[in-house]
């Protein structure tokens, strides 16, 4: 069984076909191709996104579903294909696709979540996309939380 | 910002060598024709905002904010929502 070494839990054993091909690989991260999503039971909900091809480059991700629970992805006829999906019948959520939404957190703001840009999955031919719809209305820093969630208890 | 108004056929310079010309228009999009140095990078603003959001994303995330932030999402979690298995294999090395 290969090995990957991750950027937040050290070193991992992983099947082959647990990898997922990002053909385009992602805005500014052209180059990494192959990802792995680890969805662990201490930091569930949250699943990493980490590249097989660089152990340092690895996002948090979150089901788009958790953020926002009406979210629907646009996909266009490009993603479909780069997906190896085609349009009719549509894509299922859950069980042909997952869409998932990539979160920024950092100690300066509050953590927010791109829903203009979501990873996109085919679950049957482990493949992935970042779709980037430009009219859907949907924010590159979205507040993941409420505001009462964020004001410390006194 | 500087508005021009312009219709389809007609154009305009930024500059001695970057032209724009609006090629057509219908209800909901324009198409745009740019003539420019092929050294100068022209970009989508979307993806743009894409590659400087991932970049965001991709830096070190403190290990107390990672924890937090699981627990404060679990509890808030979406009723009936599980997330599908992502088959990644048990994990050596991890207590």
């Amino acid at each position: 069984m290969p090995r990957l070494v991750s950027k937040y839990f050290g070193e991992l054993d992983y099947s082959t076909e647990a990898a997922f091909q990002f053909p385009e690989g992602i805005p500014a991260f052209e180059d990494q191709t192959a990802f792995v999503f680890l969805d662990q039971p201490q930091t569930h909900p949250l699943v990493f996104m980490q590249s097989l091809g660089n152990p340092g480059v690895c996002f948090i991700a979150l089901p788009a579903l958790m953020a926002d629970p009406a979210y629907r992805p646009d996909l266009s006829p490009e993603d479909l294909a780069l997906l190896g999906l085609s349009p009719e019948p549509p894509p299922q959520a859950g069980s042909d696709i997952l869409c998932l939404t990539l979160v920024t957190v950092s100690e300066q703001a509050d953590p927010t979540v791109n829903l203009a840009s979501p990873i996109v999955l085919n679950l049957r031919d482990r493949k992935g996309v970042q779709v980037i719809q430009p009219s859907a209305g949907y924010s590159v820093r979205h507040p993941l939380l409420a505001q009462e969630d964020l004001v410390p208890c006194s | 910002m500087l508005v021009i108004r312009r219709r389809a056929g007609e154009g305009f310079l930024i500059g001695p060598d970057i032209e724009i010309e609006v090629l057509e228009v219908s209800p909901t999009r324009v198409k745009i024709g740019i003539l420019a140095p092929g050294a100068l990078p022209i970009i989508r603003k979307e993806v743009l905002l894409t590659r400087q959001e991932n970049l965001a994303a991709s830096r070190n995330a403190p290990p107390h904010t990672i924890a937090w932030l699981s627990q404060k999402l679990s509890s808030n979690s979406v009723a009936g929502y599980e997330t599908p298995k992502l088959d990644v294999r048990r994990i050596s090395g991890v207590s």
